[in-house]
């Protein structure tokens, strides 16, 4: 048995003539980790869930469960359970009917049925809800029912649809927490999906970037934040500054009008490329002792932090996330580590840029 | 609900109900006259209504007409459900628009044509004019008016419960009778009732495919009216009266429990 639970192989999916909802998209998911498609709406998410699911058919490309190719599989055939974007609860049945439904169709017997609904409403904290009507039941806990209703089936993949997004902040922080702690007990493989970075950054173990049908990055939340591999990922996940810049050659950056060391290398000398720069790696000095020179333009009170933005007199904007005020019109300096640079190559594929990452540290290694 | 309506609403709808009421409580309130003519009272009887039950052909009339009526509301109710289930589950919005504009057309086109199109049928297939052929055509005017009450309650459904039962393991065959059906049901009552009193009442329709020896109420009452009044049909309008007030109590009071039981769900 290998780690490989389900594995996309050059999958396109294509409605009619419209344009390519998914093109040419290739993954591995490995068992009992959490994975989280992220993505602005529109990209492709939920399609990817409903080819897995078995709700719709690839165009083109093999999707492998367990190594066995199940393109032709009936989706009621499939060891995958969903949890719908709308819950998809069943109006008309109660929650011990809804959760038990796909118990009762593989025509358990009643004693085992109701030991097992007991168990998985246990395991969302739902007990004692079990001959509410749905309608009776909140949104938060609607969402429950559907989790029960998925996890009840024992299943080895179970796949999250937006679970989140229609309930208030403070539920979606603590579902978030739930979420991952019963992925953690269960110890099945999660899908999860949304277009919220930071819910992604908090739960996932591995994070896919979609973006217009293609994966544009998969990783770690901290190699994505930290290393992205290009403006989208860079602006989609978290706040960032990106300006256009030259590297003149290893370890030396231009921007700004400026020369700047950092830790990047193997690109062409002089050649144009894009560096980003997260708003709290920027530290405000003096303006005589700052590496940049910006006029701060506005500044907003986040609780935790200031979020000031300012232009330097090359007209690039920069956003400052830091500890101290300052006022608007007012010359700072702002300070950063080489660490803080990453450097984007245009049009670097994800190989590519994996390889050119791992470099890095194997230079290291050598260095030492 | 705090606004009151004023005086003048509610004594224009008093007299608008008066209006339509009065015709009929007038017949009942002759069916019971002792006088045998409506045009004045001499004493209370039930005469008419001892002799419209032993009148035996008439009593096989309400039969036929009852039995017509649930036989052809039961038929058009199945066919007509899954109709609208096809008619949902078509990939094309055209297709399903032109379909549904056909059914429509049948609805809305006057009972005098769909009537004399079906006579012209069944002269020619060779159908002897009769019980069949009322129930036919009783059947094929019903099931547009199925497809209308159902269809609203079938394109209400989410998609995604569909897709949840399949992931459930749920074949199609559990998809339709553990998640569709149940979830139509209050589309369903409401469809077979309309086409029970579509059938009961209706008159034009089955005036023209009927042959001799074999009629329903409506058509019965209109050859009786004709030949002069007399008070029996007095004495039945007010039976079947009756039996429709019970039918409509019946009818609200289904739809009540439905819409407590299982669509409110649905609201958030
Ligand atoms: N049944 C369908 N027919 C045609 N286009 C569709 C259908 N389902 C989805 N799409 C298109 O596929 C694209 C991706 O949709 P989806 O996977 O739902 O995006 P996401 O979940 O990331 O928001 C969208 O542009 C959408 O319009
Ligand atoms: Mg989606």
């Amino acid at each position: 048995m290998t780690n490989t639970i389900i594995q996309f192989n050059n999958v396109t999916k294509q409605y009619d003539n419209d344009p390519v909802v998914l093109d040419n998209v290739s993954f591995e998911i490995e068992r009992g980790k959490f994975y989280t498609l992220l993505g602005p709406s529109g990209c492709g998410k939920t399609t990817i869930l409903r080819l897995i699911a078995g709700f719709t058919e690839a165009t083109s490309g093999e999707i492998y469960f367990d190594d066995k190719k199940i393109n032709d599989i009936p989706a009621n055939k499939r060891q995958v359970n969903t949890v719908f974007q709308d819950y998809a609860l069943f109006p008309h049945l109660n929650v011990f009917e809804n959760v038990a439904f796909g118990l009762r169709i593989k025509k358990m017997k009643n004693k085992e049925v109701e030991a097992k609904v007991k168990e998985a409403l246990s395991f969302v904290n739902l007990l004692g809800y079990e001959q509410r009507e749905i309608r009776d039941m909140s949104g938060g806990q609607r969402q429950r029912v559907a989790i029960a209703r998925a996890i009840v089936n024992e299943p080895e993949v179970i796949l999250l649809d937006e679970p989140l997004s229609a309930l208030d902040l403070k539920l979606r922080y603590q579902m978030q927490g739930e979420l991952r702690d019963l992925q953690r007990r269960l110890g099945i493989t999660f899908i999860f999906v949304t277009h919220d970075q930071e819910e992604a950054l908090a739960m996932s173990d591995e994070i896919f970037v979609l973006n217009k049908g293609k994966i544009q990055q998969s990783g770690t939340p901290i190699d994505i934040y930290d290393e992205p591999i290009n403006r989208f990922v860079a602006d989609f996940i978290g706040e960032s500054n990106i300006v256009k810049g030259t590297m003149i050659e290893d370890f030396l950056v231009e921007f700004g009008g400026k020369r700047f060391e950092c830790v990047d290398q193997g690109m062409n000398p002089n050649e144009p490329i894009e560096i980003v720069i997260r708003p709290e790696d920027l530290e405000i000095t003096s303006f005589d002792s700052g590496m940049l020179k910006i006029e701060v333009t506005s500044q907003l009170f986040r609780g935790v932090h200031y979020e000031i933005t300012g232009i330097d007199h090359d007209g690039n904007e920069w956003l400052v996330h830091s500890t101290k005020k300052a006022k608007v019109g007012d010359k700072i300096g702002l300070h950063f580590n080489p660490e803080a640079i990453h450097v984007m190559r245009f049009n670097e594929t994800e190989e590519d840029f994996d390889r050119r990452l791992e470099s890095y540290s194997e230079g290291e290694a050598d260095g030492e | 609900m705090s606004r009151k309506s004023s005086p003048f609403a509610n004594l224009f709808l008093f007299i608008i109900f008066f209006v339509l009421y009065a015709p009929i409580f007038y017949l009942i309130f002759y069916s019971f006259n002792s006088g045998g003519t409506m045009s004045g009272f001499e004493g209370f009887t039930l005469d008419w209504y001892k002799e419209l039950f032993s009148d035996t052909r008439l009593l096989i009339i309400v039969l036929n007409t009852v039995v017509i009526a649930l036989l052809s509301a039961l038929i058009s109710t199945i066919i007509g459900v899954f109709g609208a289930i096809g008619i949902r589950e078509m990939k094309r919005k055209r297709n399903q628009n032109s379909i549904l504009g056909l059914n429509n057309v049948l609805i809305v086109s006057p009972d005098v044509i769909i009537g004399a199109s079906f006579l012209i049928l069944f002269t020619m297939a060779g159908i002897q004019l009769g019980f069949y052929s009322v129930l036919l055509s009783h059947i094929a005017f019903s099931i547009p008016i199925v497809v209308l009450m159902v269809l609203p309650k079938l394109m209400e459904m989410s998609p995604s419960l569909i897709d949840a039962a399949h992931d459930l393991g749920a074949s199609r065959w559990n998809v339709l009778t553990k998640v569709i059906l149940p979830y139509i049901t209050p589309g369903i009552f409401a469809g077979f009732f309309m086409a029970l009193t579509y059938s009961l009442d209706d008159f034009a329709v089955t005036f023209f495919v009927t042959g001799n020896g074999f009629s329903t109420l409506s058509v019965e009452i209109y050859s009786l009216a004709r030949q002069g009044i007399s008070l029996n049909i007095n004495a039945l309008s007010a039976l079947i009266f009756l039996v429709t007030v019970v039918l409509v109590i019946v009818y609200y009071y289904i739809s009540r429990r439905a819409g407590n039981q299982g669509m409110g769900g649905m609201r958030r």
